[in-house]
């Protein structure tokens, strides 16, 4: 069971769906299917940034009741590094609104030619 | 003092206004953004003030109320103070041009690009990294949008590709950020730079991480397809400003994080000057087979990212220099590129041919030539001083290699951009569209011009160097751009008194050597000036020009150092490429010369270069004693000059620049400007005989290359049917014999040449004013369409006749001076072959010469000539001064050999001639000037009363006396005489006629094209394609960094 502790499976699970976004990206014609593939990248990304942040037998930095706060106890060593899950959030938002402008262009590519394949759109070249 | 966090807190703040009161109207919404931005310039530009005054320490700026690590801090020192300055500057600079391009799209454009200028501040000033991440994907998302202000297909297919591409490089940004934060526990840059991360394995994949996606972000070669379609795709106006703001902050977040990456000279520098080297050679090698002028320009804004990130990565070269280089070669790109993209955007030609329309408004020709001069480094831009910092610093540190590089791209840059200029200067306007003129899109482009030029000033009065360099001949120059609108006699006048003033007050000043080319240039460019009064109308652009050559050959002529002579040499060069240009069908010819000399101002610059290392400052006499790698110093001088005097394989460009020039620039560019060549030959030369290496060997292949020319100039000048073309070829061979003369290096050789400088100038400057004055006439260049003018034009014949008499060395005149003293020389050095092949190419020139004169003057008058005049007056006046001349140095020689053999003993003391009166002793023989003068004087004249007593019963031929069989010929001009006149001889020769180095230059420049044309393929357009690219690129890339380190 020590290989399966949480930390390494959340860090395994990012590095798949990183690659997973990537093969997407690169593998799929319909634009709609690039962009979720990009979320995808993006989620295990987001995963990835909580999972190196993740200290075992430590709870969420939120200072409530699931952290003691005695006192000659640091909150500290209770929680898990609060920096990652302040970017993940943050990550988080700039992904919301990639994924929104990239789904606008969708849009606007669609209305253009009627289609939504990107081997479509290589007006521009050489 | 205004705090920068004011410059995010105002563009947040009038953003949210503007969105959140909704009724305002669209174009006070508009000013209220310009205004923010304004207010952004100001903060920023008070900041540099105070940096520049030098009372301002550089300040961080921490923000909510906690210190670094835990909060995010910003810095303004001087260099983001000077980049935020810029981005603002341009930004408000392109809001303007953009006004009613974003209302069209709603007030909300507005706050987009306030926005995203404001992102940029961010990027720039911020010292946290995953703050940095978060206004990088700001700009990125703002950028995606402000594509759309762009109508059409392209620009949305441009922005897709876009905002995928940027969102995968910050993905990786990301994860690299977030490994740097595992392995040191901080986001702070400072504190990252601390840890030294890429010790330590792990580590160094974090580094590798961010460092790869800040190289992206500078749209390396070849990942970079997504990058030439957002410049080429979305609205011009726009794309200037993504081209250099955005450029300009990615450039800066490069040069953070090489500080994560580790301390100069670190591996990274190295792997960035490759990146930044393939990059700069593979845009500009690509550009060169484009038609298309937004793509172009994309181009070469990547081409010049890549010099950047290349400039960067050689940090440990460059030194304390790094940021005057960097100021120089992004401040030119900022103001040029950015101007060039916008007036592409009111120009609206798409090819490069449809160009062609710019030059029906002059002062938009002006601005374009401006752009094009700045990019590619002539002076007096911030480029070319950048560009003569860099060199000489890699020189001086041993980075050969990478000098090669900056200049072949730098080359590849000039290709292309001169040959857009060319079609727009003198392409077939045949368009029916036209573009028009909106004052706000026209004034930030001349806004831009005028800093370009007062940066070009300023960037050179911030060096010792620089501040040596006399101005007052370019003022003059911009001066008469000013009066460009009065007729040309005043003009003329103005040029003539500005050049006479000019040099009487700097001729004391100059040494004989000095003096001898001086009096060419500036007395032999009055005189050729004096002939511009035969022209009408206004002239508009000859004299600005014209003088901008002769301030270039004064500047090389009174230069002290270097720098200065590189400035000049440049400047000749723009200056005599425009004169070229001005020819009717000049176009390619200007093209082929101004490649030519780029090749050799670049050869030039290396050679200086490397005569600099070791040196402790850079003097002219520096090339006296060149200290490492002699035989590269001078073979490199040498090649460039070479360039300038045509010889043999890097000629191609004469006849043509030279014969379609118009009358009087002909002489210009000829009897003048090659000496320009030759003097820098002479100053090499002089160093080279001063220097402790042994060099013979260079100047043995100089020689040979000298009789070379001399003998496939006077070959190629035999076969022209073009009078001006068989000058400029019988100029090929004469400049040849010049060369050769000076690589004899004794004081007879020395002599010789400078008898050939001085001949050359008189008699080039007599035939070619007088051909193109009756080209003038009688409106064909074609020998053979000429004939009979001895009766129309008396003075033009006495001129032509003397100048060929003279060209041909026989005796009385100078041109037999210059013959005794060459042959002297060659049998006095023992260069037996060289001088049977300059012999014989002598023979080959009675050929043409006389050619000329019995084509144009003898024989019958063409019936459309019945009504020609005589040749304009104000041709005859520098004509038969410059005849006067001939004959007093023919008849008194020794007024100008004895001086000149006094100065040459300096350098070579030995076996000159002796002189006692006007006889002159070698140890070989004896000859007198005004002797053989009177001699063979005496026997004309009795021949000739002889001929006439004996001739008394012949029938004067005319025209009608010729009977023909009624045979009507398809070409008429077959029959005549002067057509094909040496068919005979071609048939000896003509192996020696093949043009086998046109052949060589076409098939170089054929291989250009398509390995230009094959690589661009990669862009196939597919935005799939580019992703891959840019993934391939990371493999690859950490390949060659980490490979098998891990």
């Amino acid at each position: 069971m020590e290989y399966l502790q949480l930390g390494r499976i959340s860090l395994i699970i990012s590095f798949l769906l990183i690659i997973i976004g990537f093969w997407g990206i690169l593998s799929q014609k319909n634009i709609i299917k690039i962009i979720v593939s990009f979320t995808i990248l993006d989620t295990g990304i987001n995963v990835l940034i909580v999972s190196l942040g993740y200290l075992k037998g430590r709870t969420a930095p939120i200072i409530d009741a699931s952290v003691s706060q005695g006192p000659n106890h640091n909150v500290l060593n209770a929680i898990v590094d609060p920096v990652p899950q302040a970017l993940v959030l943050t990550a988080i938002v700039i992904g919301f609104g990639v994924t929104a402008l990239l789904l606008a262009y969708a849009m606007k590519l669609f209305k253009a030619k009627r289609t939504l394949e990107i081997n479509q759109f290589n007006d521009l070249k050489w | 003092m205004v705090s920068p966090i004011y410059i995010v807190a105002a563009a947040l703040g009038v953003g949210f206004a503007i969105g959140v009161l909704g009724k305002l109207g669209k174009n006070f919404s508009g000013i209220l953004a310009l205004l923010t931005i304004g207010f952004m310039t100001f903060v920023s530009s008070e900041w540099l003030y105070a940096f520049y005054v030098g009372n301002q320490v550089p300040t961080y700026i921490f923000t909510a109320g906690f210190k670094p690590p835990i909060s995010i801090n910003l810095l303004m020192g001087p260099k983001e103070a000077f980049l935020t300055t810029m981005v603002n500057f341009i930004g408000l600079l392109g809001g303007i041009y953009l006004f009613f391009n974003f209302g069209r799209k709603g007030r909300n454009a507005y706050v987009v690009y306030m926005v995203f200028l404001m992102s940029l501040n961010v990027v720039i000033m911020t010292r946290d990294i995953f703050n940095l991440f978060v206004f990088l994907e700001i700009s990125a998302i703002a950028t995606a949008g402000l594509i759309l202000i762009e109508r059409g297909n392209r620009a949305v297919g441009a922005g897709f590709k876009y905002i995928i591409a940027t969102s995968i490089i910050s993905s990786i940004l990301l994860i690299g950020i977030i490994f740097a934060y595992f392995y040191t526990g901080t986001l702070n840059i400072d504190g990252l730079v601390q840890a030294h991360l890429s010790t330590t394995a792990t580590g160094g994949i974090a580094v590798f991480l961010i460092m790869i996606a800040a190289v992206l972000e500078m749209k390396p070669f070849p990942a970079n397809g997504w990058g030439l379609d957002v410049y080429e795709g979305s609205h011009q106006g726009f794309s200037a400003v993504v081209s250099v703001a955005t450029a300009t902050a990615s450039y800066y977040v490069l040069y953070k994080l090489l500080a994560i990456a580790g301390p100069v000279g670190s591996q990274w520098d190295y792997y960035l000057a490759l990146m930044g080297a393939v990059t700069f050679i593979g845009s500009n090698l690509l550009g060169v087979k484009q038609k298309f002028a937004r793509r172009l320009l994309a181009y070469s804004s990547i081409g010049q990212l890549g010099l950047l990130m290349l400039i960067l990565g050689l940090r440990k070269y460059l030194g304390d220099n790094l940021d005057y280089v960097v100021l120089g070669i992004l401040i030119t790109n900022l103001f040029a590129k950015t101007g060039f993209f916008w007036l592409a955007g009111i120009v609206k030609a798409k090819t490069l041919k449809e160009w062609a329309i710019i030059r029906r408004k002059p002062f938009f020709l002006f601005l374009m030539g401006t752009f094009v001069f700045a990019l590619i480094g002539f002076p007096p831009f911030p480029s070319f001083f950048a560009k003569w910092t860099m060199v000489m610093n890699l020189a001086r540190q041993g980075g050969f290699g990478w000098i090669a590089v900056i200049l072949i791209g730098s080359f590849l840059e000039a290709i292309y951009l001169f040959r857009w200029f060319g079609y727009a200067v003198k392409g077939e306007d045949t368009y029916k569209y036209d573009f028009n003129i909106r004052w706000h899109k026209i004034t930030p482009i001349v806004i831009l011009v005028a800093a370009l030029y007062y940066a070009g000033y300023l960037t050179s009065q911030y060096t010792e160097l620089g501040r040596m360099i006399d101005f007052i001949p370019l003022f003059f120059v911009l001066v008469l751009f000013a009066i460009d609108f009065l007729p040309v006699a005043v003009k003329n006048t103005i040029a003539i008194l500005g050049m006479g003033t000019y040099f009487y007050f700097i001729y004391p000043d100059l040494d004989n050597l000095r003096l001898i080319f001086e009096v060419i240039f500036m007395v032999g460019g009055i005189l050729t000036l004096i002939a511009g009064y035969a022209y009408k109308g206004k002239r508009s652009g000859f004299y600005p020009v014209a003088i901008l050559m002769y301030a270039g050959l004064t500047g090389i002529i009174q230069a002290h150092t270097t720098l200065e002579f590189f400035f000049g040499w440049e400047l000749m060069t723009a200056g005599s490429y425009f004169l070229i240009i001005r020819g009717k069908r000049s176009m390619p010819h200007a093209l082929s010369y101004m490649l030519f000399s780029v090749a050799g101002a670049y050869a030039i610059l290396a050679g200086f270069g490397i005569a600099n290392i070791g040196q402790a400052f850079p003097s002219l006499d520096i090339m006296n004693n060149i200290q490492y790698f002699p035989n590269w110093a001078y073979g490199l001088l040498l090649i460039g000059f070479l360039t300038k005097t045509a010889s043999v394989g890097l000629h191609i460009w004469l006849p043509g620049a030279h014969g379609e020039a118009e009358s009087d620039v002909s002489p210009m560019v000829s009897a003048i400007l090659l000496k320009a060549g030759v003097f820098g030959i002479v100053l090499a030369l002089i160093g080279m005989s001063k220097s402790d290496f042994d060099l013979s060997a260079l100047a043995y292949t100089l020689g040979w290359i000298g009789a070379l020319t001399a003998l496939f100039g006077n070959i190629g000048a035999v076969f022209q049917e073009d009078a001006k073309r068989l000058l400029a070829y019988s100029s090929i061979g004469q400049l040849g014999y010049i060369v050769f003369a000076f690589a004899i290096m004794t004081q007879l050789g020395w002599l010789t040449g400078f008898t050939y400088v001085i001949n050359h100038f008189l008699y080039k400057a007599v035939l070619f004013l007088t051909v193109g004055a009756i080209v003038l006439r009688v409106g064909t260049h074609n020998m053979y369409e000429m004939g009979g003018l001895i009766k129309k034009m008396p003075w033009a014949f006495f001129a032509v006749l003397i100048g060929i008499i003279a060209l041909s060395g026989v005796p009385p005149l100078s041109g037999f001076t210059g013959k005794w003293l060459f042959y002297n020389a060659i049998i006095e050095k023992g260069w037996y072959f060289q001088g049977v092949i300059a012999m014989f190419a002598g023979g080959i020139a009675f050929l043409y010469l006389y050619r000329l004169i019995q084509t144009i003057f003898l024989g019958q008058l063409k019936d459309n000539h019945r009504n020609v005049k005589e040749i304009s007056i104000w041709f005859l006046i520098p004509i038969y001064t410059l005849l006067t001349g001939i004959l007093v140095f023919s008849y008194e020689p020794q007024w100008v050999l004895k001086p000149l053999g006094n100065m040459i003993a300096q350098y070579f003391p030995n076996n000159g001639l002796h002189w006692e009166g006007s006889y002159a002793y070698s140890h070989l023989g004896y000859w007198t000037g005004a002797g053989v003068a009177a001699t063979v004087s005496v026997v004309f004249v009795i021949a000739f009363i002889l001929l006439k007593i004996m001739t008394r019963k012949a029938h004067k031929l005319e025209q009608f006396d010729i009977v023909f069989s009624g045979e009507r010929p398809e070409r008429p001009e077959t029959t005549h005489i002067a057509y094909n006149m040496y068919a005979g001889f071609y048939k000896a020769v003509w192996p020696l006629t093949v043009p086998l180095v046109e052949r060589f230059w076409t098939w170089m420049s054929d291989l250009v094209h398509e390995t230009a044309g094959f690589v661009r393929r990669i862009y196939s357009g597919n935005g799939q394609a580019y992703m891959l690219h840019i993934i391939l690129y990371i493999i690859i890339l950490y390949f060659i960094t980490i490979g098998g380190n891990i």
